[in-house]
């Protein structure tokens, strides 16, 4: 992974000290109230429901052991002993005092770590595929692309105060696992016939109060030109995106009010008159971050690990975990093995600063130092030898890390919701507890096979409620908490916007109306159909049927 | 009924103007039946741009035992968060907090289930 | 006079302005003066006629190249910050600096200041009138901060990967 170098941690500990000044002017009064916000959200930094809440910065999703201990120090010393991995890949601390912020950023300075940009009307935090480097699918590794955008943005003085938010998501793979189409820039990697690296460049997608989906708006750039052409898109957004409604201010609305030929003409127009020669990477920079993400060695191992098979056929609980949390790797011999913080009746995506340690010892012991954090809000050791995954699920096991429980109905993505953030409607951890204590049972859970529900506490969908196979959506009707219902959402390949499925519903009705729905499912389903499967085919209506018909 | 409520600027706790001071129970809150009265104080509030973030009035009315925010996003706030009881106003227990967390059933509608779970 | 800070060589000091800035309905007045784009392609020719310096004021919605003929004979370009949040003249800093050649003032005006000052310095602006109680020392410190930068804009600052190659 990147190493950071002497001018990254010098860059870092300049804004350390520039933050702390701003914090010392706000504190002063020197500044108001409304022009400290900005300044303290590009440094991550939120007023929420109870406390200040500080969004560390996890590039692409990427930590190695040291990062992550780091993590739950100042989880232990400056919060309360937890933090919450999100759908962005970020940690967020829900306790902050601005007294202690700056001190915070110092310390996650010395390992590399940051709050740059985590929120704020910049270029935030880059994703990308979380099998990066470990998959045999993809062209090449997307997170060297990803680390080449985050230089490039990093207090980009012509892109601070854009009209809104803009998030970037890379993938290297043609199976998309990082949601590129609902990103305001997508980016894919492809290789040409003659070896060369191209972009195929998506722009205008994003959840939220209005979703879209991106559009392309260029098959085929030449990967060199990636960086003028970004530089292209932004000015043209920055000039003419809305700047009259917060609610109307992000790049997917002016793709759709100018059209994607019109948009990916300005584009064309703008990055015709750029310097490109000054503003894309040269050469020697490219590979010099390229070096950074070279694979660590590898063992050379036979496909089948004897020792992991006969400890699968041991061990019931081990087989289950290997069949649900355990990936191929590119790498014979080795797997990517999921680390689910979704807990049956625990807090989606919640990791206490103990469970943070054994994740770093288990990452610097079995997974080349390295662990990664996925938009499912989930953790993920990229390179374990399938001879070590018993050990691994032992040390998961004994942190209660083990829930066997991947991509399944109780694998659920919620936003913190209104127990936590200033801007729910309504709460989402309490939704998503109910729903995976009905369905705790592991060996019905596997029955029902993949299932993504996603919540979210109010429209800014941060629980991507919109491409949840069933998505779930908190509302205030008159001042109580009710939830509206969609299905068929998705967010991979065959990405789709989910489906209102009927008036919303109380909280007490929607733990029942998921036992209603998967009836439903296991009822209609053909062999092999997932429940997203048998949605396309039948359509909304036995579905719809088995919720609100009389009968209940 | 009304009380004035604001966050601390130095590290984002809830607060409630007592009329004398910004304390962080809401039990302390002092309560405003005089429309004018509470808008002087918020505009006063308003003015302390050094300790306070955002002042604000909320509703308030009587209820079992005391005295609660009518919405359910402020007595979270006077509370703490639902999924952690052990975080937030609400750890330390005792009388005031009852009250508060009592009021969650109070101004439900009838046969709501309370979704918060007391093990 | 009222007072700028200009930004220059690496110094930034209060200058007296000589420029009056003056509204659309106003009658313009002696000297030297800045208007709005509407009034400078109104009576532009006729105000730079009588041999004086007029500047000129866009709004964050007009575009720098509107004046691309006319720029070699404007010494300030007045853009406008209606709130702080509006960063569009960031990107019109940038286009009259790096693609119409523009040499003159670029000074920054509305509700302009000190924590902008990292990005209107690098935009390509050179002088500011903020609406803080800030003064040119904190300005010097603020823009030179930074030891390094990622990328490169409208200043003479190296991007660090050219640094990273002169190791």
């Amino acid at each position: 992974m990147y190493r950071y170098d002497d001018i990254d941690r010098e860059i870092l500990a300049d804004r350390v000290a520039e933050f702390r000044e701003q914090c010392a002017r706000r504190l002063a009064g020197d500044i108001t109230e409304e022009q400290f916000k900005p300044l303290r959200l590009k440094n991550g930094l939120y007023l929420q429901l109870h406390a200040y809440m500080l969004r560390v910065a996890i590039p692409y999703g990427v930590l190695d052991s040291a990062k992550l201990r780091r993590l739950a120090h100042v989880a232990r010393t400056y919060d309360r002993g937890y933090g919450h991995f999100t759908t962005r890949t970020n940690l967020q601390l829900h306790w902050i005092k601005l007294r202690d912020a700056a001190d915070i950023l110092e310390s996650l300075a010395e390992v590399g770590l940051h709050a740059i940009q985590t929120s704020g009307n910049c270029i935030r935090n880059l994703t990308a595929d979380p099998h990066a480097g470990a998959t045999a699918d993809e062209v090449d590794d997307p997170r060297v692309w990803a680390e080449v955008i985050r230089q490039w943005s990093t207090f980009h003085p012509e892109f601070s105060y854009l009209p809104r938010k803009f998030k970037i998501a890379v993938t290297g793979s043609p199976t998309d696992r990082a949601a590129i189409r609902v990103y305001d820039i997508g980016l894919r990697l492809l290789r040409d016939d003659d070896g060369a690296l191209s972009f195929q460049v998506l722009a205008g997608g994003g959840l939220g109060r209005s979703p879209h989906l991106g559009s392309v708006i260029r098959d085929r750039l030449p990967a060199k030109h990636l960086l003028s052409y970004l530089q292209a898109i932004l000015r043209v957004y920055n000039r003419a995106g809305r700047r009259d409604n917060p609610n109307k201010a992000r790049i997917k609305i002016l793709v759709a009010a100018l059209g994607v030929a019109e948009f990916s003409r300005q584009v064309e127009e703008e990055w015709e008159l750029t310097d490109q020669a000054s503003i894309d990477l040269p050469d020697t920079e490219l590979a010099r971050i390229r070096a950074d993400f070279q694979p660590a060695a590898m063992a050379v191992l036979p496909p089948v690990s004897a020792a992991f098979e006969a400890a699968k056929a041991a061990d019931p609980a081990l087989a289950r975990f290997a069949r649900n949390n355990v990936t191929a790797h590119k790498q014979p011999g080795y797997g990517l093995v999921n680390v689910s913080l979704k807990a049956i009746g625990e807090t989606p995506g919640d990791c206490s600063a103990d469970q943070m340690d054994a994740v770093a010892d288990l990452a610097e012991r079995y997974s080349l130092d390295e662990v990664r954090v996925t938009y499912e809000q989930n953790l993920l050791l990229p390179h374990v030898k399938l001879d070590d995954v018993a050990a691994v699920h032992a040390g998961l096991v004994a942190a209660g890390l083990a829930t066997p429980n991947i991509g399944l109905i109780s694998d659920i993505i919620a936003c913190p919701g209104l127990d936590y953030c200033a801007l729910a409607n309504a709460r989402a951890i309490p939704i998503a507890q109910d729903i995976a204590r009905r369905f705790a049972d592991p060996a019905l859970a596997e029955k029902i096979g993949q299932l993504n529900i996603k919540i979210s506490g109010c429209i800014n969908a941060c629980g991507h409620h919109h491409v949840g196979h069933i998505g779930i959506l908190g509302v205030d009707k008159k001042g109580e908490e009710f939830y509206q219902l969609t299905l068929g959402g998705a967010a991979d390949d065959d990405a789709a916007l989910g489906q209102a499925l009927g008036p919303a519903l109380s909280a007490d009705r929607v733990a029942p109306a998921i036992d209603d729905l998967v009836a439903a499912y296991l009822r209609e389903r053909r062999a092999g159909e997932r429940f997203i499967d048998t949605f396309r085919r039948t359509g909304l209506a036995p579905f719809k049927e088995a919720v609100y018909a009389e009968a209940h | 009924m009304k009380a004035l409520t604001a966050n601390r600027l130095i590290d984002g706790e809830v607060v409630f103007w007592t009329g004398e001071t910004w304390s962080e129970r809401f039990a302390a809150a002092r309560l405003f039946d005089d429309e004018s009265a509470a808008e002087a104080a918020e505009a006063h509030a308003k003015s302390n741009v050094t300790e306070l973030i955002e002042p604000y009035l909320i509703d308030v009315s009587a209820v079992d035992g005391g005295v609660a925010p009518i919405s359910y996003r402020e007595r979270l706030r006077a509370l703490g968060p639902t999924n952690k009881l052990e975080h937030g106003k609400q750890a330390a227990g005792g009388a005031d907090i009852a009250v508060l967390a009592a009021a969650h059933g109070a101004a439900r509608s009838k046969g709501r289930v309370d979704l918060i779970r007391r093990k | 006079m009222p007072k700028l800070i200009r930004w220059s060589n690496g110094e930034a000091t209060w200058v007296e302005d000589p420029f009056t800035d003056v509204d659309d309905d106003e009658l313009v007045p002696q000297g030297e003066v800045i208007v709005s784009l509407a009034r400078f392609q109104r009576e532009g020719a006729e105000l730079l006629a009588s041999g004086r310096g007029v500047g000129v004021r866009l709004g964050s919605d007009e575009a720098p190249e509107t004046l691309v003929l006319d720029l070699p004979r404007i010494p300030v370009l007045a853009l406008s910050f209606p709130k702080f949040r509006d960063g569009r003249s960031y990107s019109a800093a940038r286009v009259a600096r790096d693609r119409l050649g523009y040499r003159g003032e670029i000074r920054a005006v509305g509700e302009v200041f000190l924590e902008m000052a990292p990005q209107l310095s690098r935009c390509g602006f050179d002088a500011f009138a903020p609406t803080d109680n800030s003064t040119p020392q904190q300005w010097a410190r603020s823009i030179t901060r930074f030891r390094h930068v990622y990328q490169r804009a409208s200043d003479e600052r190296e991007p660090a990967f050219v640094e990273r190659m002169g190791d």
